[in-house]
Parts: structure tokens; C-alpha cells; sequence
């Protein structure tokens, strides 16, 4: 059975990308119906409610939008786009303002009232505006809000399944999509459809964001035949909690202030090690330290749980608990003692830089379907400054929003491919009827072989291995049925669909990683240790056409600024730290 | 009936409304959440178990259950904190419609934080600075006191009132309009005290703290209900209201 229905525009996820968008687009037009699906509920997917540090804006005195565009630009090693990098910084200004005039947030004061900004990592200006160590809570809770005081259709807990062209693949036409509640598949045509998914690389043994992150938006570009960039480009932070097998607790992130502040990182036989990689010790840049940290656990100077230690109490176990109270009650609650004991920690598969190609006003190459937050690609480049994720999902969600109401106000619905509707719900349906199997040996299996052969080091070698190993997963993974054929709420299935997407993904990750015969910010080669020449730098573009997975290299257009070059006067290159005014 | 001792005894909601307890032995683990626990009858005895959970650390709020009676955020509880000689009763949360084991609807719940007017109206717009606002003011001192709720629902279960009055908007969804009306940019705040004046408002709250006693985030809605009384109050004497 297949329920179907119209919208003017379809927004896929409800964090900070899918909320403004349907925000916007109710603001910019009235008149349209707007429907937000997701796989949770409104607001409570996704991870930008999981934003601990805060939201990176040239706001403050002293700061400006060229100097946050220059470390952006230098921080993602010069593979960014750079217009979408400028719209990114240009639009934060507003949309920093907006969160606090009229969303209702308020973000952390300095003494004589005007915002804070926090210092963090490869920035030359503390521009990190947040409310304490949760900001991400408080943009969702008040975005979440405004969206609900809205005639916003809701589908909540529905998971999108493929996005329909039209039968001569000239526009979008809808999204098929599965009511999980109900376990009916529902088709919704719109005029405009927004990606906003989040990316989340969660195929990795160890990995940070929330648990319903399945890569499902890139896998449905894939299968479009979309172009995805920077696919290699996957973002390690090096303190994730290790709390053993069989908790969800493992690889939740303990925020970077530890290592900031002071914290050591310890091997198995409680030695300090990164002095021996880095001179600035644990307060290098988060992959330069998930490097080390790799390299001493491949070495095997681990903890009995293969692990590493975080230790703080050297600060002052009632320093840590005030500093660090967040960390130090989240630790407490998982049984472990941050403030005055040692606490396992590994790096953590953080943030997905790669993403669908797209224009600044967030259209991709297919007419009627548009992109924002970590399903879209090219803002960051190699690597992402710490505060820039948030503010991308906001800033082009709110972008998409306007656009897409132009869009829905000047088109038609236009009639789907029936044939790969009927194709699709197939491929959903793919585990029933099937001998069940063990879902949970397969699931193990991606984490070890993502983290083993295309993680933190990589090499041509291992990436090969990876590959093929992926390729057996996915063919034993299509002959593993379902034990409980019921499709109401069946969690079991959507496991399944969440595999499917994170092998298909993780075989672009991998295939992007060996394309890339250099080491630039996340991605790094041991048998291509140097970044190679920066002029003459190109992105990676993975398509797959007629079931073969292409990857490309597309040069670099530094249409704003090359290297060696800077918008600031009087600098070069990297921006030359400055004190806030 | 003798049980390893490396196990526990777990029983779980399964259905609807008039569903029934289903018992499961669990490994038990040096590190285990609860949710870790209904992950496990999932991923390994009863694979179509339905609940909801997204973030893992407390951020969410998608993973609150009734545990041993008590409403909690199950991704933070550790099993050793509650389980009672080895053994846990899981079951979906009060107050809200189950709609299959421990997944409830949380409809009703953000219906209310509208019903309350839980939501911002400023007075200036994306075009305008950020307003200069002293960070340290008593009134900015209370929203702080608050401002932390996950809208986790857990208060709202906890909650006799709601039990009894099911109109009654509740303690997350009045903490909520507290914040506002303690907040100097926020122009609602006349609708807002009418809102939460009326016959399913604040002076339904008998100070029993059932959501004092259980908020994960340790935040205090009674105290910000009280807040909401004692305004309701001067504006009725002032003929605001």
C-alpha cells in the first residue's frame, strides 16, 4: 500500500538546516504548504541540538567577515568553495542576529552585556558566540519553537527512502518515504525538496554523532547520480568516551576544552605521549592529536579496553568540576570520574565535510531539489573550524528556505517515475521474506573495517582492502532477512536500511581516499604524507553512473583569494592571531 | 528462579495502552545504561521492540522511560543506580499515549508548550544589533535557572497533576513560559500570563514537586510555577488581567 501526498515544499531532517528552512519558507511565502519529515521527532534528531562549543560569526569588535573567511579558507587547507565559504561567513552576521531578535536565543554576555566569544582552535579571533557548553540545545529549543507555532505539516518519524524524478529525469518529482509508526510507505510530491539530512559518519567503529545518523541523504543522491565532493574528508576528534562493548556511550565526545585547558593524554602505561609528536602536546589541532593517538594504539600502548586516558585531575579535581561540570556529570552518570581519575578516551569519527555539490542559494545539478547543513558539500573543505557547522546549517538552511519558496511559487507538481517508486519500495522491502541473519555481526564488522582500513591513517593498501571488504558486507547484508516480519516500528528493519546506507557510503569514502594521493587536513595518506601543491589544488567529485562509482578530480577555483594571498592587509597566508578589542 | 550472576532480570512493556510486561535475561555489563539494556532485547531477543532515542548523551531528550516506576532519561541512567537486586522493569512513560512498547506520543506534550505561548516574540529583527543586555540582572538569573530543559517530557510524567487533570499544560510547558516572561526582549508576555492564567494553567499546580524530584537536568518548575502564580496574581489585583 502506498499513500501518497502533495506538498508545496518537503524538507528531509529538523535540525538547524531543516528547521530554518521551514521557518523561512513559511516567512518568505505564507501561502505554501510546508511539510518537514524526519526520522525522530521534530527538533530532536540530528546534531546540531548536540553542539557543545558554539557558533563562529565576525560580530564583535576588532573581528570581520574577510578575517573569518580567511581562516575558514586556510583551515580548510585551501580546498574550499569559496563562494560558499563567503555566503557562509557574510550570512552568519544575520543570522547570529535573528537567532537572538527573533528566535529568542540568548547567547552567553560579557560583564557590560555584549556577547561573548569564545576562543577556539585555528582561529585568529575569538569569534565563538554560544550559551555556555550547550548552545546547540538553545538554538534547537528555540528554533524548535518557532517552527511549532507555525501551520508546519508534520511527518514525524518518517524515513526518507529515495528521492523521484520525473520519468525523463528532468526535475525532482517527490521523495518516497516510510512511516515508521505505521510501517506504510507514503509517497510526497512537492514542488521544492531540501536535503537536510545531516550527514554523521557513524559507519566508523568509534563515532560522535547522534544515533539515528545514517548517511541516508548522500546514499539517495548517490543512487540519483548527483555529484558528492570532498567525500574523503571525515573529521576525527580525538577525546571519545570509550565505556567498552554494547554501550551507546562509547564514542560520545568529551569536548575539546580538556585538552585546552590543560588535560594530558596518557597511554595504556600512563606515559604522556604527545610531546613526542607535537610540541604544542594536546593542544594541537584535533588531527594532528587523533593521529597520535592512532599511532600509539596501533602500537598496542593501550588500555585493557584498547583505549588511551584522558586525565584532568592534575588541574585540580574541584577546578575540573566547576570548569567542566557538563563533562564531569555526563562522565559521573557512565559511572567514570573525570574530575579526580582517568578516564578512556579514543578518536572519534566527528563530522562529515564531503557532502552533495551545490550552489550558494543551495541548488544542486537536479531542478526542485536543494541542499543544506552536513549534507552538502564544499563549505569546509579538508577540514572544518570547530563553531563553522553550526553556523552552516543555519545560515543555508535559512537560504534554502527563501529559495525554495521563489521556487514552489513559480513551479508545478510534476508526476513521478512510477516505475521507480515500484523499484524503490523494493529495495525497501529488499529483508523481508529473506533467512534472517545476524544484523548485529554485519554492523560490527562495517565499524572494524571503516575504522581499520579508511580511518585516521590511511594508505593505498588498506583502502583496497577496505573496499573489497565493504563489497562482501553489502553482498552478505542483501541475503540477511528480518527475524520479525512486522513493519510496525520495527527498528530491526530501519537497522537494516541504516546498513545499506552506511556500506554505500562508506564505499564513496573509501574510493574517494584512494583518489586523493596527498594528506590534507582530515584525510591522511601514509604513503602520501605531503599536502601537495597548493595552486594547484583539486577537490575529489564521486558519482556513480549506470552502477559504476566514478571519482574525479575537479580543480580548485580560488575565486576570491589563492594562496599565499590573504583579504586582510598586510597578512599572507594564515591570518595573524589578534586579541578581541 | 536462579540467574547467573552476570546477568539481569529485565521486564519490558510490549503494546499499546493494554499491552503486558515481557521478561528478558540481559547480560550485565560494568558500563550500562538502561538504554544500553533495551538496545540489547532489541538488537538480540525482540527485534521489532519499539523506543526512540537519538543523541545518547542528554541532549535530546527522545529516550525518557519509566524505570523501575520512576520516569528518567534512559541513555544517562546507569544500570547500577537503579536496578534493584539485579532486576529492571522498563516501561513507556505516564501521561502520554503509547504507541507501541516503550515509544510514546509526545504530541500533546509540545501542544501545551504552545498552549502556554512557549515561544519568543521580539521586538527587533535580523536587521538590528544583538541587544546589550547585563548578563548577571535578577530576571536573567531566573531564566537561567530554567532555560536548561531538554523538553524530555519527564516532569510530565512525573507530574500527579497531569495524571488527574489531563488538560493541565504541565510543568515543562510552564517552566518554559517563565523563561519568557522573566525575558526584557520577549513582547508576548501579556497574551502569555492570560494563557497560563486560565482554567488549564498555573493554579492547577498543588507544589507537589513530582518534577522537582525527577528533572534530569535538575532544574526546579514548581519554583518557576510559583513565579507564574505570583504574577498572575499581581496583575489580577491591578486589573491587567
Amino acid at each position: 500500500m502506498l499513500y501518497r501526498y502533495d506538498t508545496d515544499i518537503l524538507i528531509l531532517g529538523s535540525g538547524g538546516a531543516g528547521l530554518f528552512a521551514a521557518l523561512h519558507a513559511c516567512q518568505t511565502n505564507p501561502d505554501l504548504r510546508v511539510t518537514v519529515a524526519v526520522k525522530g521527532l521534530i527538533g530532536k534528531s540530528g546534531c546540531t541540538r548536540m553542539v557543545q562549543g558554539g557558533y563562529n560569526v565576525a560580530l564583535l569588535p576588532g573581528d570581520s567577515v574577510e578575517r573569518h573567511f580567511m581562516d575558514t579558507i586556510v583551515g580548510g587547507k585551501w580546498l574550499p568553495n569559496q563562494a560558499l565559504a563567503w555566503r557562509l561567513c557574510t550570512t552568519a552576521v544575520e543570522r547570529v542576529r535573528e537567532l537572538e531578535n527573533e528566535i529568542g536565543c540568548f547567547f552567553d554576555r560579557k560583564p557590560d552585556g555584549t556577547l561573548h566569544g569564545k576562543a577556539f582552535a585555528g582561529q585568529s579571533f575569538d569569534r565563538t558566540v554560544h550559551k555556555g557548553d550547550l548552545t546547540g540545545i538553545e538554538i534547537i529549543n528555540r528554533l524548535m519553537e518557532q517552527v511549532w507555532a507555525r501551520p508546519v505539516e508534520r511527518l514525524e518519524e518518517h524515513r526518507a527512502l529515495a528521492l523521484i524524478p520525473t520519468a525523463d529525469g528532468a526535475a525532482l518529482a517527490g521523495v518516497l518515504l516510510v512511516d515508521m509508526r505505521a510501517g506504510a510507505f507514503r509517497f510526497v510530491r512537492a514542488k521544492a525538496v531540501l536535503l537536510a539530512t545531516g550527514g554523521g559518519p557513524t559507519m566508523y567503529r568509534y563515532h560522535t554523532p547522534s544515533g539515528d545518523k545514517s548517511m541516508d541523504g548522500l546514499a539517495m543522491a548517490l543512487r540519483l547520480g548527483l555529484p558528492l565532493r570532498d567525500m574523503e574528508m571525515v573529521q576525527f576528534h580525538p577525546t571519545g568516551l570509550l565505556a567498552g562493548a554494547e554501550t551507546r556511550m562509547t564514542g560520545t565526545v568529551l569536548e575539546e576544552g580538556l585538552r585546552g585547558a590543560g588535560g594530558y593524554l596518557l597511554d595504556g602505561e600512563r606515559r604522556r605521549f604527545m610531546l613526542d609528536y607535537d610540541p604544542q602536546g594536546e593542544r594541537a589541532t584535533r588531527d594532528v592529536v587523533s593521529r597520535a593517538m592512532y599511532a600509539e594504539m596501533r602500537k598496542g600502548k593501550t588500555t585493557e579496553n584498547g583505549g588511551l586516558f584522558i586525565q584532568m585531575n592534575h588541574l585540580g579535581p574541584d577546578k575540573v568540576r566547576r570548569a567542566f561540570k557538563g563533562m564531569v556529570e555526563r562522565c559521573a552518570d557512565c559511572g567514570f570520574d573525570l574530575a579526580g581519575g582517568l578516564v578512556e578516551v579514543v578518536p572519534t569519527a566527528h563530522y562529515f565535510m564531503g557532502g552533495l555539490v551545490c550552489d550558494s542559494d543551495t541548488r544542486t545539478a537536479l531542478p526542485g531539489l536543494f541542499v543544506a547543513g552536513e549534507d552538502a558539500g564544499g563549505m569546509h573543505g579538508a577540514n572544518r573550524l570547530g563553531g563553522n557547522g553550526v553556523a552552516n546549517s543555519t545560515v543555508f538552511g535559512g537560504i534554502a528556505g527563501e529559495v525554495m519558496a521563489e521556487a514552489a511559487a513559480r513551479d508545478s507538481l510534476r508526476d513521478p517515475d512510477e516505475a521507480l517508486i515500484e523499484a524503490e519500495v523494493a529495495r525497501a522491502n529488499h529483508p523481508f521474506g529473506r533467512p534472517a541473519g545476524d544484523l548485529n555481526v554485519l554492523r560490527e564488522r562495517l565499524l572494524d573495517v571503516m575504522w581499520e582500513d579508511v580511518g585516521v591513517m590511511r594508505t593505498a593498501e588498506g583502502l583496497g582492502r577496505g573496499i573489497a571488504r565493504l563489497s562482501e558486507l553489502n553482498a552478505e547484508l542483501l541475503q540477511t532477512g528480518l527475524a520479525d516480519q512486522d513493519r510496525v516500528f520495527n527498528l530491526t528493519w530501519h537497522d537494516w536500511l541504516n546498513l545499506r546506507s552506511l556500506i554505500e557510503v562508506g564505499e564513496v569514502i573509501a574510493r574517494a581516499a584512494l583518489a586523493r594521493e596527498n594528506s590534507r587536513g582530515a584525510h591522511f595518506r601514509e604513503d602520501f604524507p605531503e599536502p601537495g601543491d597548493l595552486e594547484g589544488s583539486s577537490f575529489t567529485q564521486a558519482r556513480r553512473r549506470d552502477g559504476t562509482l566514478a571519482v574525479e578530480q575537479m580543480p580548485v577555483e580560488f575565486t576570491i583569494v589563492k594562496p599565499g594571498d590573504s583579504l586582510i592587509e598586510g597578512d599572507a597566508g594564515a591570518p595573524a592571531a589578534v586579541m578581541p578589542t | 528462579m536462579n540467574r547467573a550472576d552476570d546477568t539481569l532480570a529485565v521486564e519490558i512493556w510490549k503494546g499499546g495502552t493494554d499491552g503486558r510486561l515481557a521478561a528478558f535475561e540481559v547480560p550485565l555489563r560494568a558500563n550500562q545504561t538502561v538504554l544500553d539494556v533495551v538496545t540489547w532485547v532489541q538488537r538480540h531477543r525482540d527485534p521489532a521492540l519499539a523506543y526512540r532515542f537519538a543523541c545518547r548523551v542528554g541532549m535530546c531528550g527522545s529516550c525518557a522511560m519509566t524505570v523501575n516506576g520512576k520516569p528518567r532519561w534512559t541513555c544517562r541512567t546507569h544500570v547500577a543506580k537503579v536496578a534493584v537486586e539485579r532486576h529492571l522493569t522498563i516501561e513507556p512513560l505516564r501521561n502520554l499515549p503509547v504507541i507501541k512498547d516503550l515509544a510514546c506520543d509526545m504530541t500533546v506534550f509540545f501542544e501545551k508548550w504552545q498552549a502556554a505561548r512557549g515561544r519568543f516574540e521580539g521586538r527587533t529583527t535580523r536587521h538590528d544589533e544583538v541587544v546589550q543586555l547585563a548578563p548577571d540582572t535578577p530576571a536573567r538569573v531566573a531564566i537561567d535557572a530554567g532555560i536548561e530543559c531538554i523538553n524530555c517530557a519527564v516532569c510530565y510524567a512525573a507530574c500527579d497533576v497531569v495524571a488527574w487533570k489531563p488538560d493541565y499544560l504541565g510543568p515543562a510547558a510552564l517552566n518554559r513560559a517563565w523563561t519568557l516572561q522573566n525575558d526584557t526582549r520577549d513582547a508576548g508576555q501579556e497574551a502569555r500570563l492570560a494563557a497560563v492564567a486560565g482554567d488549564a494553567g498555573c493554579h492547577n499546580c498543588h507544589s507537589l514537586q513530582g518534577c522537582v524530584a525527577h528533572c534530569p537536568k535538575a532544574l526546579n518548575p514548581t519554583a518557576a510555577i510559583a513565579g507564574l502564580k505570583r504574577a498572575v496574581f499581581r496583575a489580577a489585583l491591578s486589573g491587567d488581567l
